[in-house]
């Protein structure tokens, strides 16, 4: 049984690391897709579907990790126009 | 350019003995150097390339010619693409086992995404070679029997083409009209099937209008009169529901980059009950099935069954976002300007696809003054030529109106903020066009453009 602590610290975590991807809109999808996850799955009571949605979360943690180190290591090459007028 | 004068007038400036020239040369050259190459303040990120200065890179709103690649499907195939080296043909050896395994595996999650088994899918470059190798692949292998093609005005390309080299071979095909909303008239379908038809090839989503035929209507005519069914489902895959079976479709056309999976992969579904027979394009060692000869290029293979995997499982939410992306935009647009033409039906239709048409406003400027969105106007294989697109002249469309066309693609990546941006650019644009058009000012005054006599001068 998966208790809410957590899993609020893997929300973090994939929000965390979503946010160093750098293309942005990459980086909003992630976050917008966490948050959207987490929210599905918010009100799951059976047990087994709540570990298979935490290990999934974890597997997406993964992955997320791995990437943004391959996108960091290609700095891009020119500034999109939505982060620049954000500025 | 500019850079070069500089340093030619200082070097001059710097050689001359005379004083006086040098202070005027020294002027000239620091103007120069601040019209020309200086930037402006907070300009720095500006990108000059093709003579177009843009403050940086614009928002990707060209999801139907190709679209991002995701992350996930970026992971899958890097270690892919270091591991699963060996041939996946070779069966004597660990390296061919485990990249054959990889192979299989994206199979399954291939055949997954569209009902089909994974026996029945043929993986090869794109689309365009699917597409090809059905078309001309069916009519060859019937040519005895079978010597008549149906196939619609609004088709892609490469069926088009295709259908154009079989005419040149001799078989005759029969291009169906679309109705003024981008459907096929299923009655003219019926009509035009004859005892020697071979192939009817209609396809499921269309690339520039975003129209959605009507499968499975189309599927039971064919099924009646037992004609082999092609469906060209490149924009479709992902995107909407699509199950083989429900369609009765015999082939199908993927392609791996219209859904966020690499370029340079795609699949073709052949049916296998009951077996519908073709000729390969590609011969050779007779891999996958003999229908495409020709060593798989396993990491982008690895790479479109992971996109395929992820689309089933992203379809649902991808196409609520979508969906309320195209409603902003549309709506966004439609408050602020009058003359805001849909092509295509807005009922059967994908979301993602946009096709607008701005009445008294010309297209090119149009598309030159939008260049910090990705957008384009009609598909990227005829964007070369300044004809107005075949599928906007197959719906009925006036040739201005086709010319203004604009085409924008919503993803799964485009975010809230991108479609506001492009409907404040859009407007600003057409407003500023629509000022200086003096068309628009007689259409206000209330004149009728089309009963106007033209004078030759």
């Amino acid at each position: 049984m998966v208790d809410k602590g957590p899993v609020i610290s893997l929300c973090r975590s994939l929000l965390r690391a979503g946010h160093q991807y750098p293309d942005y809109n990459i980086r909003e999808y992630a976050k917008r897709r966490t948050l959207e996850g987490f929210r599905m799955n918010k009100n799951l009571t059976d047990h087994s579907k709540v570990e298979e949605a935490y290990a999934e979360g974890k597997k997406q943690l993964e992955v997320v990790e791995r990437v943004v180190k391959v996108y960091l290591a290609y700095p891009p090459r020119t500034k999109n126009i939505m982060e620049l007028k954000l500025q | 350019m500019a850079s070069k004068a500089i340093f030619s007038t200082l070097r001059r400036s710097l050689t001359k003995p005379h004083g006086g020239a040098v202070s005027r040369r020294h002027h000239l050259s620091t103007t120069s150097a601040a019209t020309a190459s200086e930037p402006y303040p907070g300009d720095e990120h500006a990108i000059v390339m093709k003579g177009v200065r843009i403050s940086g890179r614009p928002l990707y709103l060209d999801m139907q010619s190709t679209t991002p690649l995701d992350p996930r499907v970026f992971d899958a195939m890097n270690a892919s693409s270091i591991y699963d080296y060996g041939n996946p043909h070779s069966r004597t050896h660990l390296y061919g086992w485990e990249a054959e395994n990889a192979v299989e595996v994206a199979r399954i999650q291939v055949a997954k995404l569209i009902g089909a088994s994974p026996k029945e899918i043929v993986f090869l470059s794109g689309a365009t070679e699917a597409n090809n190798t059905v078309v001309k692949g069916v009519m060859h292998f019937y040519k005895d029997k079978k010597r008549h093609v149906i196939t619609t005005q609004t088709e892609h390309k490469c069926v088009l083409d295709s259908c154009r080299h079989l005419q040149q071979e001799g078989f005759e095909v029969t291009y169906l009209p679309v109705k003024t909303d981008g459907l096929v008239d299923l009655e003219m379908l019926r009509e035009a099937i004859r005892l020697d038809t071979g192939l009817v090839s209609v396809m499921a989503v269309n690339n520039e209008i975003g129209v959605v035929q009507p499968m499975e209507e189309i599927g039971r005519i064919c099924k009646e009169h037992k004609i082999p069914f092609h469906t060209d489902a490149a924009q479709a895959i992902g995107k909407i529901p699509v199950d083989v079976e429900k369609w009765n479709v015999s082939f199908m056309s993927m392609s791996g980059h219209k859904i966020y999976g690499p370029k340079g992969v795609g699949a073709m579904y052949v049916r296998r009950r009951p077996r519908v027979r073709l000729e390969p394009l590609m011969n050779g060692g007779g891999q996958e099935r003999g229908l495409r000869s020709g060593t798989l290029a396993t990491q982008q293979v690895v790479g479109f069954g992971v996109a395929c995997e992820l689309a089933m499982k992203e379809m649902e939410y991808d196409e609520k976002w979508i969906k309320r992306l195209q409603e902003r935009l549309l709506n966004g647009v439609r408050e602020k300007l009058d003359g805001v033409v849909v092509n295509g039906s807005l009922e059967s239709r994908y979301a993602g696809n946009l096709n607008l048409s701005f009445a008294y406003v010309e297209g090119e400027s149009l598309l030159m003054g939008l260049k910090e969105v990705a957008v384009s106007s009609g598909s990227a294989c005829t964007s070369a030529s300044l004809e107005p697109s075949y599928v906007l002249r197959a719906l009925g469309v006036d040739e201005d109106m086709a010319h203004t066309s604009i085409r924008f693609g919503i993803g799964r990546f485009t975010t809230e903020e991108e479609i506001d941006k492009a409907v404040e650019l859009t407007v600003k644009q057409v407003e500023k066009l629509r000022e200086m058009s003096p068309l628009y000012e007689m259409v206000k005054e209330g004149i009728d453009i089309k009963n106007i006599q033209w004078s030759q001068h």
